[in-house]
């Protein structure tokens, strides 16, 4: 009843506008930036951006970016910006400069023509997408999404023996579990060109999961540090393979 | 001016050359002559002191005059004479040597073939050189064109040859007219010589048995109007698919300013056509591309249409043939870091079926991930290690690796895979590439095509740069950087290609590279090097100085269906590991050889680390074009390490396969085969204007001579006064000159002249 007063006393859904999201990219010189995708998410809850408080696609940034980024250049030979990360818009031609790309929750994510239309022509040209932070119902939004993107797409489920969870670190995804809550268990899954799964793997998606979260929280101690670590195997597994097939 | 040399001296200068200068006056003529000389003088003495009118400038004129006078006249007194060695009539021989070659078909004088002058002058006996000829000499002929017989006469010449080898041909001679006193061999034909005969060593060996060579030169020495496929430069084995890239020179006479379509055909399917406007200069060059998609042997025919009034049509067109190979080529990448340049190459040439680039990924300190390996034992331990294991690959790309990765032996390693081994070597800009990554002073260094800086040149902070690429003009030509069917089209191509970006400041190509792509970079002056390469001992080695090429497949710009990227990159590698040996290596001799002719297979054996071997067994086992075997032992040749030689003849025309398998102690070394076609030939139109150039060093290092049909008059006479044959010694006297009666004249004239213009008595 307290709810239902509180919602009547909220000024119309219009009003609010996307919340403010200070961001600084990376300037290209050829080194490794990590590329987080931003859209327009869908409306839900009350008002646009749940009260002018939530874009989605920034979840657990910048932390989560730059936690990664460092994790990446203290394992691997890759050459990695650690000064920042780098925020694109679906059309922005400058996200063609950065062939591996993060998407967050893309249950709320919508587009419009032209960036359905950029984002298509990123992964056939070579780009690679990570889709990650999404769970339950939300997987139908993210199929229509991808709809729109590819057509024909299929999402294809990734045995945990698929050569990307074994590129740098071996490590079994279906053993990370959502680090909150998710109808279900975790789930993997491909896009490949013309739908061959012995073709090029063109977008991963983690249902069910949020190992962001994990990145974004493991220097707190919030999470236990064995489940960060595997968050993080998965995610270095995720670039490496993304940068070099 | 022989005629006039002939008037005054009675005698043709040639005479005056073979012989020798004398005097016929005996003995006490002479003594007599000295007496009347010594009486002569006080009346000469008390002559100069006379005195008159005349001064001392008129005596000494006058004095000089009457001496000169009498001088003649002594002379003349002396009798001189011109001994000359000449041969006995029809009891010398000389040997008619007969182009009977296809270029003596052509009817370059008024319409009239060149070989219609050898029968109208050898094979009419009434023709009046035939009739002076055989009344000195017996006539011996011989016909020649890839080899040399001996025939009765001309009537039987077909003038069917598919070469001419004259050095063969003068061997040839002398050998059949050893035991015989020969005045001199007689060389009628047009001068071709298109073949490799040891011409100087023959030349020499005439020269030193006193036979003289004369040639009667036919045919015009330059044509009025024709045009000529002059040269084609083709590899002669590529991938398949691979864009072929051949080099053909246009020759012209009289056509300049003419259009003229090039065609090129693959087995007689046009594969490309181009228009050429031929130059004032008599040659042009065309670079043409064209692409080889069907595998095995193939001709190539490269033609231009023939023009109104072509002396020679059969010069518009060249066959060249080509092996196009349907093979996988390895090609190993070593990349120091996992970065998308490493993805995107890879991925470029995922589609060709020719090349397979097997990827050693260092992803962190002695971490390796590895990518298109045979087994889980190939690159198991990381960088090859021994040039048994680096020698397995026909290619090496060095990305983001620091030279301090390699231990010296395998920095030495990958300088022998270039220069030994003959593989291709190509580095990629990188942070830990070039002199960012201490390659300076390296074997590295040495096999690359760009100069290096030294470790203190090497700026401390990273540098970078965004760099406009540019194709040079060499680039505009080259196969690897060809992006259109037409060099405007690539060009085009190339300007509209977005900038790229380098981390590895390379500004100076070394001395003996080619460089092919340059780049603009903001504030400096000196431009990029950016895709360079050079021979490097038995291989090549190639800079590509930019770290993301991918940006041309990626691009915002660039369409999706844009093919730059994988087109440049297949390119690339595939020119990177052409014509890299493999262990076993056969070279046939020529071919493409007219049927009937042997052909000699040159076979070098190696074994992995590419050691010469020479204790091998070698077989080559010839298909002909009926499909039946033939094996053949392929023995060393010793003259060099790890030759082996052998030699089969042709018979019908066609193919013909040579597969070459090595053992040792049983065990495989490998194989190869490479293909011969035979066909007719028609070498003979080529270069087919008289080469007087040629016919005239003959006959200068024997002490011949040359003539044309016009001055071929003069050979029976000439033939005469020899030193070889049965010669006796004739005497021709000189004192009748007109030239001394003239000069006597002219002397007594001019002292009278003098005298009477001066007043004297």
């Amino acid at each position: 009843m307290l709810l239902v007063i509180l919602g009547g006393l909220l000024p119309a859904a219009a009003d609010f506008g996307p919340p403010d999201v200070p961001y600084e990219n990376v300037p290209y010189d050829g080194r490794f930036a990590f590329t987080r995708l931003r859209f327009t998410p869908s409306r839900w809850g009350p008002g646009d951006y749940a009260w002018g408080l939530d874009l989605k696609w920034n979840h657990d940034y910048p932390r989560s970016d730059s936690h990664l980024s460092k994790i990446l250049q203290a394992t691997t030979t890759i050459d990695v910006a650690l000064e920042g990360t780098d925020i694109f818009a679906l059309d922005d031609p400058e996200l063609f400069r950065h062939p591996l790309a993060y998407v967050c929750e893309p249950g709320f994510w919508t587009m419009t023509e032209a960036e359905a239309r950029s984002l298509r022509e990123y992964m056939l040209k070579g780009g690679f997408v990570i889709v990650d932070d999404f769970r339950g119902p939300h997987w139908y939004a993210f199929v229509e999404g991808l709809g729109r993107v590819l057509a024909d797409a299929r999402l294809i489920p990734l045995e945990a023996t698929h050569p990307i969870f074994d590129v740098f670190f071996r490590i079994d995804p279906y053993t990370i579990h959502h680090p909150y809550f998710a109808p279900g268990p975790p789930a993997y899954y491909g896009v490949f060109e013309d739908n061959d799964p012995t073709r090029r793997l063109m977008l991963v998606a983690n249902y069910n999961s949020d190992i962001s979260e994990y990145w974004e929280w493991s220097d707190t101690g919030f999470i236990p540090i064995e489940l960060s670590n595997e968050a993080y195997k998965l995610g270095v597994d995720y670039v490496v393979y993304g940068m070099t097939h | 001016m022989e005629a006039l040399f002939e008037l005054l001296f009675k005698y043709r200068p040639t005479l005056f050359e073979r012989g020798s200068l004398g005097l016929g006056v005996s003995w006490p003529v002479l003594v007599g002559l000295l007496v009347l000389a010594a009486l002569l003088t006080p009346t000469l003495l008390r002559y100069s002191r006379a005195r008159g009118k005349a001064d001392g400038r008129d005596r000494v004129l006058l004095t000089g005059l009457r001496v000169a006078l009498l001088g003649i006249l002594v002379l003349s007194l002396c009798r001189p004479v011109l001994v000359l060695s000449t041969v006995v009539p029809q009891q010398s021989f000389v040997g008619v040597l007969v182009d009977d070659s296809l270029s003596m078909r052509i009817a370059d004088d008024d319409g009239r073939a060149r070989s219609e002058f050898v029968r109208a002058t050898f094979g009419d006996p009434d023709s009046p050189l035939l009739e002076a000829l055989e009344a000195r000499f017996k006539l011996r002929y011989l016909r020649f064109a890839e080899s040399a017989e001996r025939v009765a006469g001309v009537d039987s010449l077909l003038f069917a040859g598919q070469l001419t080898d004259l050095a063969t041909a003068l061997a040839r001679a002398r050998q059949e007219l050893s035991t015989v006193p020969l005045a001199g061999l007689v060389v009628v034909g047009d001068g071709a010589d298109n073949t490799d005969g040891a011409l100087t060593e023959v030349l020499v060996a005439l020269r030193a048995a006193g036979v003289p060579v004369y040639a009667v030169g036919l045919g015009r020495e330059r044509f009025e109007r024709d045009l000529e496929v002059s040269r084609v430069e083709a590899p002669r084995a590529v991938l398949e698919d691979t864009t072929l890239v051949a080099d053909v020179r246009l020759t012209h006479r009289g056509l300049a300013g003419e259009r003229v379509q090039l065609v090129v055909e693959d087995g007689g399917r046009v594969v490309h056509t181009e228009d050429v406007e031929l130059p004032v200069l008599g040659e042009i060059g065309v670079r043409v591309h064209a692409t080889a998609s069907e595998p095995g042997p193939r001709v190539f025919t490269f033609r231009v249409v023939p023009l109104e009034g072509e002396q020679v049509v059969e010069n518009n067109r060249r066959d060249v043939l080509v092996r196009v190979v349907d093979r996988e080529e390895k090609i190993l990448y070593f990349e120091g870091e996992p970065r998308f340049e490493a993805k995107f190459l890879r991925r470029a040439v995922d589609g060709d079926d020719n090349l397979r680039v097997v990827t050693l990924l260092r992803t962190s300190e002695n971490k390796f991930y590895r990518v298109g390996v045979d087994d889980a034992e190939e690159l198991a331990d990381g960088f090859p290690r021994t040039r048994e294991e680096l020698y397995r690959y026909r290619g090496l790309i060095l990305g983001s690796i620091e030279a301090s990765f390699f231990t010296g032996d395998q920095l030495r390693m990958i300088g022998d895979f270039v220069s030994e081994r003959g593989g291709g070597l190509l580095m990629l800009g990188g942070r830990h590439s070039f002199s960012e990554g201490g390659y300076a002073r390296t074997p590295v260094a040495d096999a690359l095509p760009v100069v290096l800086g030294e470790a203190e040149e090497v700026e401390p902070k990273r540098f970078f740069a965004s760099v406009d690429v540019e194709l040079t003009p060499f680039g505009r030509t080259h196969g690897i950087t060809q992006l259109g069917a037409t060099e405007a089209e690539s060009a085009e191509r190339w300007g509209a290609l977005p900038p790229l970006s380098i981390v590895n400041p390379v500004s100076r190509a070394k001395p003996g590279a080619a460089t092919l792509l340059t780049g603009t970079v903001d504030g400096q002056d000196t431009p990029q090097v950016v895709l360079a390469y050079q021979r490097y001992g038995s291989g090549k080695a190639l800079a590509f100085t930019v770290q993301d090429s991918w940006q041309w497949q990626m691009n915002a710009e660039i369409p999706l269906d844009d093919t730059t990227h994988e087109g440049l990159w297949q390119q690339l590698l595939r020119w990177l590991v052409s014509d890299v040996p493999g262990p076993v290596r056969v070279m046939p001799s020529e071919d493409r050889v007219s049927p009937g002719r042997a052909v000699e297979l040159r076979v070098e054996v190696r074994d992995e680390a590419f050691v010469r071997l020479n204790d091998a067994q070698v077989v080559a086992v010839v298909v002909d074009p009926a499909g039946h075997e033939r094996e053949y032992p392929v023995e060393w040749s010793v003259e060099r390490d790890g030759e082996y030689t052998t030699r089969f003849s042709t018979a019908a025309p066609g193919f013909y396969e040579a597969r070459v398998e090595a053992t040792r102690h049983g065990e495989p070394l490998g194989s190869a085969t490479t293909w011969i076609e035979a066909a007719p030939l028609t070498t003979e139109y080529f270069g087919a204007e008289r080469r007087t150039e040629l016919l005239e060093r003959v006959v200068d290092e024997t002490g011949g001579r040359f003539y044309t049909e016009e001055t071929v008059a003069d050979l029976p006479e000439d033939l005469s006064y020899t030193e070889s044959g049965s010669t006796v010694k004739e005497r021709k006297e000189l004192w009748n000159m007109p030239v001394l009666f003239l000069a006597a004249l002219a002397l007594a004239c001019t002292e009278w002249g003098y005298r009477k213009w001066r007043a004297l008595a």
